[in-house]
């Protein structure tokens, strides 16, 4: 912005300052010197060398054609030189400076959301990873969930099984015990019943006879058992 | 109460002076026994004669032969008992009847913890236990 500034002011002050500079000095002493040459050279070269002065005349006809004057021009010409440098002072360059600002921060912003969409690239790609991951992992988990089950409720299923089968074992045996319980007491109560009858009726059936033979016969038998 | 060892000590010895020659408690040799502790002056005479009485019993037991019977038994069937078990323990056994009218018929002889049951109601009770 500054360089366009200064390059804009050069240009608007050179062509102004050479044509002053070639009016004044061609309108007051190259005049008369270029006569004097031209009375000692050939009439071709005083004829080619004077239409520079020509065109010098020119300019200095038209300016004062449209009133200009050197005073005036130069008075000019200072004023914006002095206008030109206030305005860059107070005007171009904290302007310019406000642009350069304006521009960093551009282009800041632009390399950070550059930066963000990299960013965003990369963690899109990481989420995208880890969403991957994670759903071979929760299949991972899911099968092997489904196979713990699976043996899980195998095994329940032995078990519940086993224990049925130890349950209604027990019971058979219990029942089979109270069975066998049950004829042993019936049969020791009979037998009871049978010693009791058979007591009562031997005791008054048999005489006393008898019963003196049977105690013969008992000790006889004591005293011949061999020990 | 705990018999002290010399007293039973000198128990046992005063049963053994109190058999004859054939090893038989006798009474006669209980009598010199307990004339010879009259004589004698124990401190514990009371405890040796308590001692005394139950070894006395024990091998009185031992040496006899009760033969249970309802009824009456006739000598050589006791004879015949007592020289069982005189044979079979190896000592005198003199045979000895009681009436026990539970018995039914048969006989039943016990010789100190031993018994041999040849009775009516000992085959029945046997005959009871039998069946299961």
């Amino acid at each position: 912005m500054k360089a366009i500034f200064i390059t804009l002011l050069t240009a608007l002050l050179l062509p102004l300052g050479l044509v002053a500079a070639d009016d004044a000095t061609s309108a007051s002493h190259l005049e008369e010197k270029m006569h004097v040459v031209a009375e000692h050279t050939s009439p071709d070269v005083a004829h080619a060398e004077k239409s520079p002065h020509q065109e010098g005349g020119v300019v200095t006809e038209i300016a004062g054609k449209f009133g200009v004057t050197w005073a005036t021009l130069i008075a000019q010409m200072i004023n914006f030189c002095l206008v030109a440098l206030a305005l860059y002072y107070l005007a171009v360059k904290p302007i310019a400076a406000t642009l350069d600002e304006r521009q960093q921060k551009i282009a800041d912003g632009l390399q950070y959301a550059e930066e963000m969409k990299t960013q965003l690239a990369e963690a899109e790609r990481e989420r995208a990873e880890k969403v991957k991951q994670a759903a071979i992992d929760a299949q991972k988990i899911l099968t092997e969930a489904r196979e713990q089950s699976k043996e899980m409720i195998e095994s329940r299923t032995q078990e519940a099984a086993a224990q049925a089968e130890a349950i209604i074992r027990k019971a058979s045996e219990a029942t089979e015990l109270e069975r066998q319980k049950m004829l042993s007491d019936v049969r020791q109560e009979v037998a009871r019943l049978v010693v009791a009858t058979s007591s009562k009726v031997l005791s008054r059936d048999l005489s006393d006879v008898e019963k003196s033979s049977f105690s013969e016969s008992a000790a006889k038998e004591l005293a011949n058992a061999d020990s | 109460m705990k018999r002290d060892k010399k007293i039973t000590q000198l128990a046992k010895k005063l049963v053994e002076l109190s058999k004859d020659a054939q090893g038989v408690v006798t009474e006669a040799g209980v009598g010199e026994v307990i004339a010879g502790l009259k004589r004698v002056v124990q401190r514990n005479h009371l405890l040796v004669l308590k001692a005394y009485l139950s070894y006395l019993r024990r091998e009185i037991a031992l040496q006899t032969a009760v033969v249970s019977t309802p009824g009456s038994l006739s000598p050589d069937a006791l004879q015949a008992i007592s020289a069982k078990y005189t044979a079979l323990y190896g000592r005198p056994v003199s045979a000895e009847v009681k009436i026990d009218p539970s018995l039914i018929a048969g006989v039943r002889v016990r010789v100190g913890d031993d018994v041999y049951d040849a009775s009516v109601s000992g085959r029945l009770q046997r005959l009871a236990e039998n069946v299961h």
